[in-house]
């Protein structure tokens, strides 16, 4: 032991340059040891679910700062660094994520962006919410601006997929769950995106409640185009299913007796409530103008054109105000076109038989009422009418045989004089108007055929 | 402290080959070397080291005086290992020389 400590107290001299090394070593070696503890650590948490983990070495100290979905998962991950061979401190910056109270969640879409925000209970969910939106982005920006937080709703993660799901029927507009409570705004992408949103909503799991769904609609349009030029009417926008189709076209036959009729319309769902009845009187006004345009966007109906008469403006303007749904509102925006130049008397029956030939007065069965798709033949009857100031015109009613002899009579004087009143009140002047009823006396056809019948019933104009 | 001494091998082969080597020549070197005081300063301030770095329990402490053991905490304990090494070192060089001279000493 003595040779021992003799030796010893001789070592001394070689502390000199063991003292250099040392200070060369710590020189050297000091960031290499830290990049390589901490690198060691970040791997041994590589399989622990934690937020923004992240680890510093100080030395051979470790600083483990991260969020934990759990305390469990916070225990775990600072024992797995405490194990980091070489490591000697961990200094714990750790937490359980907060819990969020209520759980809030949000989708947004605008025109260029998808935005995820709000509160998200794990890295795995958030995965599947982003993935699930970049699926349905396509080249939009997606943002996630998302936080983890504890507090989440049952079933969070089915409920807000469904969500994910309506942002892309929306053109714009917002998707929020808070806790159970979902509301939704903004304006659909397609016409029947919000009926089809509202259906999906149905499927949202047990315990979520929808308390807003302030989704618009884009406008339902429907548009007439009246070409006198081209003889067409041509009709664009939707309507709601085949049958309703069905009934628009067939009422924009009667109604426009010498133009053809071009179909462009299309099925969607999201018609405004009394639809049809709204578009059959809109075109009923549209037939009564010379050259017009007819667009309904929504319950707001806009006409605009040319009337064959004056007085034509106020009866079409009065008729859309009366006939259209309750809530529908329309603007009329028409001008008389300009007084056709006269003709004589001759010119002027030529003209009354082309038109008749093309279509015909009618009146409602047995009555002398004459049906309303017969306005705009009767206007351009009116306008021919006022072409020809010093002829006399007689308006004469026929009948087929069916039914008493004298009651077919009275009725085609009805008829007449129901056709004559009515161009009266349009301006034309009564002293040059005569309605005569000629019953079933002079048929054209024969009574025979239902074909024949409906050839006698008639009006004629006869210009003295 | 295995991962430790293995990532510095290389530092601790210079320290034990330092000490190799004064340990060689220690055995030769007139004088008595460090005083009796001076040994039981420089044991203290060993001790006080090795306590220093092998107490994690002063950690805490520590931290009132530095801000955290961190780098200087590093670097103590790579002072020490390699001390440690070069002690190894200079009593297997000691050893070496003192039995090389005991045999070749003329025996009476």
């Amino acid at each position: 032991m003595r040779t021992v400590l003799r030796w010893v107290r001789k070592w001394w001299p070689g502390l000199i340059p063991l003292a250099l090394l040392w200070i060369w070593a710590a020189w050297m070696n000091t960031a290499a040891w830290e990049t390589d503890l901490a690198g060691r650590a970040a791997a041994a948490l590589k399989n622990n679910v934690l937020d923004r983990a992240n680890v510093e070495a100080d030395g051979r100290d470790l600083t483990l700062s991260a969020d934990a979905f759990s305390e469990e998962g916070r225990q775990s991950a600072l024992s797995i660094v405490e194990a980091v061979p070489g490591a000697r401190l961990v200094r714990d910056q750790t937490r359980v994520v907060p819990e969020a109270k209520p759980f809030a969640w949000s989708g947004e879409r605008d025109v260029t962006r998808f935005t995820l925000a709000g509160n998200v209970p794990s890295p795995a969910i958030r995965g599947r919410l982003d993935d699930a939106l970049r699926s349905l982005a396509g080249n939009a920006e997606v943002a996630d601006h998302m936080e983890y937080a504890r507090g989440a709703p049952q079933r969070f993660d089915a409920a807000t997929q469904i969500l994910i799901e309506q942002l892309a029927r929306l053109s714009s507009g917002k998707v929020a769950l808070s806790d159970s409570s979902i509301t939704l705004t903004g304006m659909a992408r397609d016409l029947g995106g919000r009926e089809a949103i509202a259906d999906a909503l149905k499927k949202l799991p047990d315990g979520f409640a929808v308390t807003e769904n302030a989704i618009q609609a884009p406008p339902y349009i429907f548009q007439a185009n009246k070409d006198p030029v081209a003889a067409t009417v041509t009709l664009t926008g939707y309507v709601p299913d085949n049958n309703i189709h069905g009934t628009i076209i067939a009422a924009a036959r009667r109604k426009f007796f010498s133009e053809q009729i071009v179909d462009n319309l299309k099925a969607s769902v999201g018609s405004p409530p009394g639809f049809t009845q709204g578009v059959v009187e809109a075109l009923g006004g549209l037939s009564r103008l010379s050259t017009g345009a007819l667009t309904i966007s929504d319950t707001d109906v806009k006409l605009a054109g040319d009337a064959f008469y004056d007085v034509a403006i106020d009866q079409i303007r009065s008729e859309l105000r009366t006939d259209l749904p309750q809530g529908w509102h329309a603007t009329a925006d028409i001008t008389a076109k300009p007084p056709a130049s006269s003709v004589d008397p001759t010119v002027c029956q030529q003209l009354f038989a082309e038109l008749l030939a093309k279509s015909k007065i009618r009146f409602e069965s047995a009555k002398a009422t004459i049906d309303r798709d017969s306005a705009g033949l009767l206007d351009r009857m009116i306008e021919t009418a006022m072409r020809c100031p010093t002829a006399a015109i007689e308006v004469g009613g026929h009948t087929d045989t069916d039914g008493d002899a004298d009651a077919n009579m009275a009725l085609s004087q009805r008829r007449a004089q129901a056709v004559v009143d009515y161009m009266v009140r349009a301006g034309a002047p009564a002293d040059r108007l005569k309605a005569v009823g000629y019953g079933e006396t002079e048929p054209v056809a024969s009574n025979d055929t239902d074909e024949g019948k409906a050839q006698n019933r008639r009006i004629e104009f006869l210009v003295r | 402290m295995g991962y430790f001494v293995t990532f510095h091998w290389m530092w601790l082969a210079g320290a034990a080959l330092i000490g190799l080597a004064m340990g060689w020549i220690s055995i030769v070197q007139r004088g008595t070397g460090l005083s009796k005081r001076a040994m039981q300063i420089a044991a203290a301030i060993l001790v006080v080291a090795i306590a220093l770095s092998a107490s994690r329990v002063l950690g805490p402490a520590m931290s009132r005086i530095l801000p955290w053991p961190g780098r200087f905490g590093y670097w103590l304990d790579l002072g020490l290992v390699m001390l440690a090494t070069y002690f190894v070192g200079c009593a297997i060089g000691s050893w070496l020389r003192e039995r090389m001279i005991w045999r070749s000493a003329p025996r009476s």
